[in-house]
């Protein structure tokens, strides 16, 4: 397996209060990332940091590449993010928002002047096709549905076409069909070629689970566990960082749909 | 769109009746209460000669030795001549000093400045940073001001501290002999108030016995800050009219914004601007000359224009004839060479 | 195997041909009308036309452009609809600027207006910087409310900071208070060069980043996530801004509105998008502020309004009916 990315030592203070505290771990092509922990554990920040979006010690390597003395638009050929959420303030198209995804790779003076590039024209397509937003392209971002935003910023980072994908718990709001077909589109994503790797902040432990080829268990910035999500999941390491018996509180959940 | 243009119109409309109202409020003395006849009952002016004091028991039969009526029509009274005075405005300080009463003043408002000596008076302010508790705290018996820049409350307040307070309304020549007479008797001037109108009268007299001829723009506040003219209802018209000039703009009202183009259509023949120098760039005179598209306008041509920054033209006291006779000279001058 | 279509962010040759052909209407009607009636045959002779009217309508045009451009820019940046040099307080920083430099005298040898200039430039672009940190440290979403407060307070200070220097002005006091209420008269050719010259450069950089402001304007971290380098870009915007603002309000004093006016309307014509919502709201602005002016010099002639209370009286109006749309979207 070939590490796409490196983690190493992310500390992120802020003032007296320390956001996260020494957290490395790699990142292997083919890899799906489940990064789990309570609200405050520092999944966010840590996603952040990543980005370089915020200041921390410690660096990123993107295959070797230490992402701090890269460029923005360079870090978002080989990084997208799917964000929480996204407030809307203009009536931009739904198609304006997917092409902006093209941003770093058609930068310059004739850029968007008439001349886009077949790769472009041919990844926009193939984005609005994968999250079947074909009939939405002119409508106006104010007037979808949540779940419809959320398709169209999906479909913005899978036309930015990076190498990594960093999800920020971006089904919280949505509902069950939502949850299940976007992490479905993920995972056909993921394995669709080679290379790739997904990073997912979730709260949903079933969905880490269910989806996760590994998981990083945080608690107030540090790391529990890191290792396959059976591993890093277990009923001990749970029961630390949730202060509560995970495991059964999940058993007795499903044990309501049995008949 | 439609609902749009109709508010924009409405407020406009707004804007325009507010400016008219404004208009007729400074323009011209007909707004103001016709204070002359019962001053003259106050004065007595049959008797020229009549020492000050003479003044007081000729109308004295209650208690109060000195009545007089003021420009808003309010009853000033006064048991003697006062003797301790505060003037907020510029003129009725020089009104009081060429009274030979300068040493009655001791307060004086933030904008007087003539004579230089009376920098050396304690200012209270003026306006809306009139200094109501250091004029009571400086005692005086007699509070002059202008309705121009002092509000009725000010006043009220002044009066119910047990401070006499004489305000002038003058917009018009008549109406500043009015003021001249009115302080004259608080002060106990009377016949140094007649003297100084007599004499007024009289240059006003011989500057209109020999008429001058053309037309006049007053230039208040340069071209970069937009163009203010004085037209009918301020000083400047009248004293051109008793001169034997014409305003370009008596067709606005005392203070006016104007176009840049109706100037240069008007083709005044002398131009009269009040812009200060600063010892820095061009001279306001200069500075017009420069203006390339006045130079078709006569005054320009003729480089018939004066700069007279002493507002001896604005104020309604005692030197408003200097600054017609400088006005006067200059027209005479410029148009013998 | 069919190309994909060629596709086109930004207006068609010919409707850059139409905006010209409306503006230069505009431009020719303002020119041709005015408080003194020229005939046309003398039209090309007259003084009152090449030496008043003339310069004069162009710095509108060119005001009302660059004012407009700059609304534009600030509002995609803010990601807020009621952004403007006037609401956010920058113009009044500009005035202060120049009042400033008037106060103390500052002239730059050799060029007239220089001082204030570059005076209302740097309080503009120091304005500007105050106005966001207080912003984000206050509300890092820069809601709608936030943004108004902080503009209404920051004018609030600045104003009191301008009556300060004004009370200790001395004599130099009335022509401070003159030059706050802002005048277009006397524009002068060089005004015109350097209001030309700016937008050009200025302008140039603002609608080379309409990508850019594209990402802002839907979302400052969406904008950082697909790669657009948000630090550089805010600065660019800063200082192409301050610089626009300030050339403006030392020439033309403080034109309230136009920036808020013209993108709103030209929006509701073009849409969000910053390649085609840029140029047409330099074209709108500048037949805007032509048409205000005109309004300015002939509605009461031969007396003359000050441009901001035309400018302001259709903006305020407009102000209200934004913000309620943007309250009622909540």
């Amino acid at each position: 397996m070939t590490a796409l990315l490196d983690v190493k030592n992310i500390t992120v203070r802020y003032g007296s209060l320390t956001l996260l505290d020494d957290v490395s771990f790699t990142l292997n092509e083919g890899e799906w990332l489940m990064v789990c922990g309570p609200n405050g554990a520092g999944k966010s920040t840590l996603v952040g940091a990543i980005t370089q979006g915020v200041p921390h010690s410690g660096e990123t390597l993107y295959r070797g590449k230490n992402l701090k003395n890269v460029k923005p638009s360079e870090t978002a050929k080989y990084i997208g993010v799917l964000q929480q959420s996204n407030s809307v303030g203009y009536a931009f198209s739904v198609e304006e928002v997917i092409r902006l995804g093209r941003y770093a790779h058609s930068r310059g003076f004739f850029a968007g002047r008439g001349q886009s590039g077949e790769d472009d024209e041919t990844l926009v397509s193939a984005a609005i096709a994968k999250v079947g937003l074909e009939p939405f392209l002119k409508q106006s971002i104010m007037t979808l549905s949540g779940g419809e935003l959320q398709r169209t910023f999906l479909a913005q980072v899978f036309a930015q076409n990076p190498q990594i994908l960093i999800l920020d718990e971006p089904t919280n709001h949505l509902d069950l069909v939502y949850q299940q077909r976007t992490f479905e589109l993920i995972r056909g994503w993921l394995t669709e070629a080679p290379g790739r790797a997904v990073i997912s902040v979730v709260h949903d432990l079933n969905l880490a689970k269910a989806y996760g080829t590994s998981a990083l268990l945080l608690n107030r910035g540090k790391t529990v566990a890191h290792g396959n999500p059976a591993a890093a999941l277990s009923a001990a390491s749970l029961q630390t960082v949730y202060e509560m018996d995970v495991y059964k509180w999940m058993h007795t959940m499903l044990s309501q749909w049995e008949d | 769109m439609t609902r749009k243009t109709l508010a924009a119109v409405l407020a406009l409309l707004m804007t325009l009746a507010l400016l008219l109202t404004a208009c007729s409020g400074s323009g011209g003395g007909t707004a103001s209460p016709s204070p002359a006849t019962s001053t003259a009952a106050a004065t007595p002016e049959a008797t020229p000669a009549a020492t000050p004091e003479a003044a007081a028991p000729a109308d004295g039969a209650g208690t109060a030795a000195i009545e007089v009526t003021d420009q808003t029509g309010k009853l000033v009274t006064l048991s003697a001549p006062a003797a301790k005075v505060i003037a907020l405005t510029p003129a009725m300080n020089e009104i009081i000093n060429a009274l030979g009463s300068f040493d009655i003043i001791v307060g004086r408002g933030e904008y007087c400045d003539y004579p230089a000596a009376i920098l050396n008076i304690p200012s209270v302010g003026s306006g809306d940073n009139t200094n109501i508790e250091q004029i009571i705290a400086l005692n005086p018996d007699l509070v002059v001001m202008a309705t121009m820049a002092q509000t009725t409350e000010q006043a009220a307040q002044l009066e119910a501290a047990g401070i006499a307070v004489y305000s002038s309304d003058a917009a018009s020549v008549a109406e500043t002999y009015d003021s001249i007479e009115q302080i004259g008797a608080l002060i106990g001037k009377t016949a140094e108030a007649e003297a100084l109108i007599a004499s007024m009268k009289a240059t006003f007299a011989e500057l209109s016995q020999n008429k001058l001829s053309g037309s006049i723009y007053f230039e208040i506040s340069p071209l970069e800050w937009g163009l203010w003219t004085a037209g009918t209802g301020s000083f400047m018209n009248e004293i051109a009219d008793i001169i034997g000039l014409t305003n370009v703009f008596a067709d606005v009202g005392a203070w006016a914004e104007v176009s840049e183009e109706q100037v240069i259509e008007r083709n005044p023949d002398y131009i009269m601007s009040i812009t200060m120098y600063y010892g820095e760039g061009p001279t306001p005179v200069e500075e017009i000359l420069s203006r390339a598209a006045w130079a078709d306008i006569t005054a320009v041509k003729n480089a018939a224009i004066l700069n007279l920054p002493d507002n001896e033209l604005s104020r309604p006291g005692p030197r408003l004839v200097d600054g017609a006779k400088a006005l006067y000279d200059f027209v005479k001058n410029a148009q013998a060479s | 195997m069919l190309k994909p279509a060629k596709r086109r962010e930004g207006f068609h040759p010919l409707v850059y041909l139409l905006f010209s052909a409306v503006t230069l209407v505009v431009f020719v009607f303002c020119v041709a009308v005015g408080s003194v009636s020229v005939p046309l045959s003398e039209l090309r002779t007259s003084m009152i036309i090449t030496g008043v009217r003339l310069p004069r309508v162009i710095c509108c045009a060119l005001a009302g452009a660059s004012l407009s451009v700059c609304g534009c820019a600030m509002q995609g940046l803010l990601k807020n609809p009621l952004a403007d040099a006037s609401t956010l307080g920058v113009s009044a920083g500009a005035g202060l600027g120049a009042v400033t430099a008037i106060a103390f005298g500052i002239t730059l040898p050799g060029l007239p207006f220089a001082g204030t200039t570059v005076f209302a430039s740097l309080f503009a672009f120091v304005s500007l910087l105050a106005i966001l940190t207080l912003a984000y440290s206050i509300d890092r979403t820069l809601a709608t409310n936030t943004i108004i407060l902080i503009g209404v307070i920051f004018s609030m200070f600045v104003s009191a900071l301008m009556s300060i220097l004004i009370t200790f002005a001395g004599e130099k006091a009335n022509h401070m208070i003159f030059w706050t209420m802002g005048s277009l008269s006397g524009s002068s050719y060089n005004n015109v060069l350097l209001l030309a010259g700016t937008l050009l450069v200025f302008g140039g950089v603002l609608t080379a980043l309409s990508r850019e402001l594209n990402a802002f304007a839907i979302g400052e971290e969406n904008a950082r996530h697909i790669g657009v380098n948000v630090k550089r870009v805010k600065l660019l915007v800063l200082i192409a801004t301050s610089v626009l603002i300030g050339v403006c309000v030392s020439i033309g004093g403080t034109i309230a509105f136009v920036g808020l006016v013209t993108p709103h309307m030209v929006r509701m014509l073009t849409g969000p998008n910053h390649k085609r919502l840029m140029p047409a709201s330099l074209f709108g602005g500048a037949v805007l502020l032509m048409l205000c002016d005109l309004v300015s010099r002939t509605m009461f002639s031969p007396r003359e309004l000050p441009i901001g209370v035309v400018t302001s009286l259709v903006g305020a109006v407009l102000f209200v009916r934004i913000f309620y749309a943007s309250r009622r979207a909540k």
